[in-house]
Formats: structure tokens, sequence, C-alpha cells
């Protein structure tokens, strides 16, 4: 062994894991799933590399010395500086002989003892299963063969990996380099790293983008079931169908934004179980959406949130905060059936309804109580109140202490409206014509006017009677011009932060509320 | 034996935010952590200042990584410190949020010895370095490894740490949102009020707008507290100074006597994992 026969190894190391780097980052949930093991490993071995490049010590102690010091002072990362206690491991024994199983044990030590609290299915037990292995037969063409089996049973040695569906990265890694170090040494080409998408199993399915929010799967069971029926009707709203079984039993597979739906439609045929709803979006559009995923402390909600909205962007803006939205259509009326589905569907063993109109309260009621779940309504009677609700619920708390922070929620805001009055108005001493402009607060009328520009003025004095922090505007379908009052209010109360969003709720021109 | 700011030194991760602490104090250190831009790589405070870094957040195409310091660059300050202080206190951020502790672990067993000792601090930015001056006061009058271990201890308990984000993608994208990913989701103008509790990121709750946060950091600073000159205060913030001036005003007024230790930006590191916007407030009754 010389210097460059040692830069030789160390150049095959690299390569392998230069070209693994991508997958591994893709890998790593654990400790952090920050997506750097790939990068960390290779700029640890980087170092090395570039050490060796240079003039230096040609001898055996002084090579393993000037190795082991590369790699500390390059390791980056967590995985980095594991890997920095390998190596040192490694060149500690190679320095005196060439014994592998020696050198396999001495690196398989000297990690254990750089971590303070050693986790299995990790790195440390690929160093350790390798160094085990070459100690009953030191060729290295066993030990990654011992390598690449406990780097597939870590998969099952750590919840969080277990639950992403990956194997362990900095495992995967140490691999790479060691088969790269065994590929330098024989002169094999390295095989072509594996595609990701093959290890993440099931997941990789919902990989591409689907147009279609929520991935729905259930089973009906009864007699006689049409199949070919059922995926005529379920086409027609969604798209990825796949329904398979036989006429007693169909399992169902379809991207849809409309799970409750696809649900009424089995639930026309036959008995559904094994009911399961999960947003597309928010597991696919990013890696790091899927890596969240597999945080465990996110999943397990005790609580969640399922509320009427129309409109499109009141829709996205109770999706944002993980409601479940029924579409209240254009006369914000939903069927109870509809929201029984709705709670039935949602994540959690307990659900708060949102019913965000007065018409919907008692249908919403109904819901709650033939659900088979605990379900409670916090009475909202509009939009603007169901979106203070909406920020208060947390879906880590039971339901009733919920209904009980949203409620306070609902009351700390005042609510206003603009629309057209649909019949004449006699209230409060205001009289408004039917097709006149009519503006609301909190519910009761409070202006009249043949424009738009006075009766939101009347309605936005009233708001913002008391200080404000905070006003929201949503626009309807058919919206007036909002620039002049919003520089208006801007000149008018420089404190007072403005959220303005298309709601697109059809009748009222202007939501408003403050808080 | 009595420890002393003559015989003891305090090393620091850069994470602490206290750049300026080795020139305040001279028997501290700050060894740095890396923040890289694709392969551009480059040391915490001293090769990026926080202005540069998040001047050059806004145009990047690819936002930041980081990575822990290496044995190597412990070591070394290590080795710089060893022949003039006969202890050598390495307060690191949270293990984990970060590797950094390992690194220093590694280099403390590299040198020999036990003239180094390594505490894994649970916390994070100007709580970090509250709880250095901390035991750089009791050093200051003179004190004992038990009486720094119990104060340790009792500031890990003790200690408040409040902070909003503008948004929580960074915190996600860095992998360190925890249990705060429950709080997702931001088109309504959602501030997130998050703690940080034994190294994990917490929700206390959500708000919408600015002025919520204020009054909701206001209301927790008021209720926990009394004013007293040992009521020690810690603000950071990332690109918005006039949230710092605000949490100031707010000390000052509502807590006069209190202290305020470190008024400071947020460096690269924490600047990558928090994003722009974000503002931290810390507070311990150092009795």
């Amino acid at each position: 062994m010389n210097r460059r026969r040692v830069h030789e190894l160390v150049a095959g190391a690299r390569t392998a894991i230069e070209a693994h780097r991508r997958r591994i980052d893709d890998l790593n949930v654990y400790p952090v799933p920050d997506g750097d093991t790939g990068t960390n490993l290779t700029l640890t071995v980087r170092a090395i590399d570039e050490a060796l490049r240079k003039e230096g010590p040609d001898d055996r102690a002084g090579l393993a010395r000037e190795v082991a010091r590369a790699a500390l002072m390059g390791a980056r990362g967590n995985s980095g500086v594991i890997l920095s206690q390998i190596v040192r491991g490694a060149t500690d024994a190679l320095a005196q002989s060439d014994d592998l199983a020696k050198a396999f044990r001495s690196a398989s030590d000297a990690a254990y003892r750089a971590v303070k609290k050693p986790v299995e299915g990790t790195m440390l037990t690929a160093i350790r299963a390798m160094a085990e292995a070459a100690e009953r037969d030191p060729d290295l063409t066993s030990i990654i063969a011992a390598g690449d089996e406990i780097v597939r049973k870590t998969r099952e040695m750590l919840p969080v990996l277990t639950e992403a569906g990956v194997v362990d990265a900095g495992a995967a890694g140490l691999v790479e380099v060691v088969r790269g170090l065994h590929a330098a040494l024989t002169g094999e080409t390295l095989p072509e790293p594996p595609e990701l998408e093959e290890e993440l199993g099931v997941d990789a399915i919902h990989q591409e983008l689907s147009r279609f929010r929520y991935c729905t799967v259930f089973v009906v069971e009864g007699e006689e079931l049409d199949l070919e029926g059922l995926e005529r009707e379920l086409e027609q709203i969604g798209d990825s169908l796949l329904v398979v079984g036989d006429n007693s039993a169909l399992k169902v597979h379809v991207h849809t934004d409309d799970p409750g739906r696809a649900l009424s439609l089995g639930v026309a045929r036959g008995i559904v179980g094994g009911v399961e709803i999960a947003n597309m979006h928010a597991q696919t559009q990013e890696r790091e959406a899927r890596l969240l995923h597999a945080v465990p402390d996110v999943a397990g909600a005790e609580c969640a949130l399922v509320a009427v909205a129309s409109g499109e962007g009141n829709r996205a803006l109770f999706e944002s905060e993980g409601a479940l939205v029924v579409d209240g259509g254009r006369t914000m009326n939903p069927s109870t059936a509809d929201l029984i589905a709705a709670i039935e569907t949602a994540a959690a063993p307990e659900v708060i309804v949102l019913p965000n109109n007065g018409n919907v309260i008692m249908s919403a009621e109904q819901a709650a109580e033939h659900a088979s779940k605990t379900a409670r309504v916090v009475p909202t009677r509009s939009l603007q109140a169901g979106l203070a609700a909406l920020i208060a619920f947390d879906p880590s708390h039971r339901s009733e202490q919920n209904a009980e922070a949203m409620a306070e929620a609902v009351d700390a805001v005042t609510t206003g409206a603009v629309t057209i009055a649909s019949r004449d108005v006699e209230l409060n001493g205001i009289s408004v014509q039917k097709g006149k402009w009519l503006g609301l607060a909190d519910g009761e009328p409070v202006a009249g006017g043949e424009t738009f520009d006075e009766v939101v003025h009347v309605v936005l004095e009233r708001l913002l009677a008391e200080p404000r922090g905070l006003l929201t505007l949503l626009t309807g379908e058919d919206p007036p011009s909002l620039d002049e009052l919003l520089s208006e209010l801007a000149f008018a109360h420089p404190e007072l932060e403005l959220d303005v969003h298309e709601g697109g709720q059809p009748h009222y021109p202007l939501l408003l509320s403050a808080e | 034996m009595t420890l002393t700011t003559e015989n003891t030194a305090i090393v620091l991760d850069s994470t602490a935010d206290f750049p300026e602490a080795p020139e305040r104090y001279p028997n501290f250190r700050v060894v740095p952590l890396y923040v890289l831009f694709g392969a551009e790589s480059f040391k915490d405070y001293v090769d990026i200042t926080p202005e540069r870094f998040y001047a050059r957040l806004q145009t990047a195409r690819e936002l930041p990584t980081t990575s822990q310091p290496t044995p190597g660059d412990f070591l070394s300050t290590f080795e710089e410190l060893a022949p003039n202080y006969e202890r050598i206190l390495v307060l690191t951020l949270a293990s984990n949020l970060s590797g950094t502790y390992g690194s220093a672990q590694a280099a403390a067993e590299m040198l020999g010895g036990d003239q180094v000792r390594v505490i894994d601090s649970r916390t994070a930015s100007a709580s970090l370095a509250l709880l250095a001056l901390g035991v750089q006061h009791r050093l200051e009058r003179g004190t004992t490894e038990e009486e720094i271990d119990e104060f340790v201890e009792r500031y890990k308990r003790t200690h408040d740490l409040l902070f909003t984000v503008n948004t929580l993608e960074y915190l996600a994208r860095g992998g360190r949102i925890g249990r705060a990913a429950a709080f997702a989701g931001n088109l309504l103008n959602v501030k997130p009020i998050l703690a940080l509790r034994d190294g994990e990121v917490f929700p206390v709750k959500k708000v919408r707008g600015n002025h919520k946060a204020f009054a909701e950091f206001r209301n927790r600073f008021v209720s926990t507290t009394t004013d007293s000159p040992n009521l020690k205060v810690g603000i950071a913030h990332a690109a918005a100074p006039e949230r710092l001036h605000a949490l100031r005003e707010l000390v000052e007024h509502e807590r006069p006597h209190a202290q305020v230790e470190i008024a400071t930006t947020l460096g690269a590191v924490v600047g990558t994992h928090a994003g722009p916007g974000t503002v931290g407030f810390f507070w311990f009754l150092d009795e």
C-alpha cells in the first residue's frame, strides 16, 4: 500500500457516495429530517480525497494518521462525524496490519464511543453488522452483503423509518462507501444506484401530482355489486381510479376533491368500511411534505374539523388550516348526510363542526348527533365567524377543549357584510328597498343605499368603533373594486392590519370581520 | 477549586447569536457553525454577517442549509485555550436540534483529560447567550463546579422562550418543526406563537396578525414575571428591527427594573431555520 493506492481506494469510495448522494438525501428522516445525510457523507469523503491529492507521507502509519485527520476535519453533519469516527477506528487498526476483521471491529467500537446515546437502526448498526461479518469471514464481498442485509432491516428498527417506509440514510450511505472501496480494490464497476421510488413502496403512487386533493380509499360490501357502474360514476368526480373485487366486495381507490361524494356512491350500494382519506397536496407537492408526514409527533390528531363553506377562495382558507370542507353550494345548505359523511371521514376520533351559517346550525347538530364519533358543533353564523374559530382550533386537543376555545374566539370578532337586499327591509329604523345595497353588522341591518361605497363605510364605522388590530375582507362572486377603500383605511387607521382574500362566496360581494 | 474568569473559559457555538462575546469577555470563544448556499460554505458570523445573509436569502434560488462545526473546529479552539485556562466549559445548542454537541464531545475526547466539559444547553439563540452570561456572572464573583451545575439545571427548568415566525416553511424545510407541524398553513396571516422546550419546537397558540402576536408575548411575559433587577431578558430578531424595538419598549414599560442583557440579530444559521421576520423573546429570573 502506498499513497497512490490509498488515494485510488478513497476515490472509489467517493465515486460511490457521489452517485448515491441525492438518493440518500431523500432517505434522510432520522435524526432530523433535513435531507442532507448524502451531502454530508459526500463532503466528508471528498475531504479525504482532496487531502490525498496533495503531497504527503507514503508510509502506512503516516497515511493512516492523515486519512483519519482529513475525515475529522472535513466531517459535516451528524452522519459525517460518525463516519469520521469509523474512519478513525479503521485507520487505527490498519496502521498496524491489513487485518480486515480488526479494522471493522475497531471502526465499530470508535463509532459507538462517539455517540452519547447509541440508537439502533442507524449507521452504528450497519458498522457493527459489518464488523461481525468480517469476524466470521474477512472477505469484503460477504461483509458488503451483510451490510446490505442490515440496511434493509433498518426499516423495521426505527419507528420513524417504518412510518416513512424508508431505510436509514446513514446506514445506506456507509455501505455504499464500503462498496466503493471494494470496487476500487478489485477494479469492478459499481452497480447503478437504485431508484428511490421503489424503496418508498406504496407511497410512490402519490408522487405524481394529481389535480385532485384527496386520495380516497374504501371498501364496499353488499350483494350483486356492479363494479363497472361504480367505476363509471367515480370517473365523473376524480382520477387515478382503481376499483377491484367481485360482486360481494369492492375495493375503491380514487383521487377526488369530494371524498364525501365518492363515499355516498359506495353507501348507495352497500356497507362502506376501511375508509382512508389523505390530503395528497399536503403529502406530495414537496419532498418536505413527505418527510413531515414521517415525523411521528404530527400524526395522531385528537380532533378534526369539518367546516361548511361556499366559494373556492373560502374553501382554500379553511383547508389551509386543516379543515375538511363541505361545500355549502349557492344556498349554503348542505344536507345532513353530507355532514355525517364528512364527520365519519375526518381523520380523528373526535370532530368539531362549523356550520358557518345560521341556517346550517340545525342540520349540523343533527349530523353531530347521528354520527358514530363524538362531534360537537360550534354554532358559527357566518364564514367570518368560522374563520375566527378556525384559528383557535388545535388538532392535538380534545373536542371539548376546542369547542370552548373556538367559541371564545368567535366572541372576540365583530362581523359585517355588504349585499343587495332581496326584499324590502325595515329594521332598526333602517329601511332598504329590494335591489338596493344593504349593510349588516353582526347580522343586523345597519345601512342601506344606492351605492356600495356609502353602505360599506357605515359598516366599517360600526366594525372599527372600538380599536381593532386586524380587518379581514372576503370578496364575493362579483367583487366591487376595493382599491380606494383600502388606501383610505390605510390612511385613517395606520396601525390596522388588512387581510384581503378572494373568497368567492355567492350573494355577498363583501364579507368583513374585525378583531 | 474556585472557578473564576481567570481560570475558566466559556466556549459557545455561533447559534448563541452572541458574536461580540469574545470582545466583551476575554475568556469567551465562539465556534461557528456553517451555512451553505449550494456548494458555497460560510462560517456563521465570520464569513457572512446576518445582514449579508438576509440580503442573499432574498435572491437565493435554492434555500441554504447548515452544518455543525467539525470536531477539528472545536479542537483548535480547545488547543488555543488549554495552556491558559484550567477549565473549559462548552455550552452548545440543543443536541436534538444539531450535532454540534457531538462535534464538541468528539473534540473533547481527542484532547483527552477532563479539562473540557461539554454541556448540552437544550436551548438555542439568545437563550443560550443568557445561560452563558449567567455562568459568567458567577465566574466573576468566584464559583464552584457544583454551583454551575445547579445553575444550568435551574436555567433549563425555569427559563422562558417564545418566538414567532413569518412562515413555518423554514422550520419545516430544515426538519426542525417538531410538534408545531400541526400549525402549518399560512394563508390567513397566521402568526404561530412557538416555544422551545427541551430542544423541541412546541406550538403554543395561533393568532392572526402581528398585533395579536405581540399582545400574546406581552400576556405571557407579564403573567409569568415580576419586576426585579434579577429578571434577565434577551431579544432576537431576523431582519425585523422594528419588532425588537417594540419588545424592548414593552420590557421597559412593564418591567422597568429588568435587565435586557442581550438584544441581537439572528445569525445566518439560526436564520436559515427560522426565516426572516422571526422574533424571539427570552427571559428568566436569575435569583
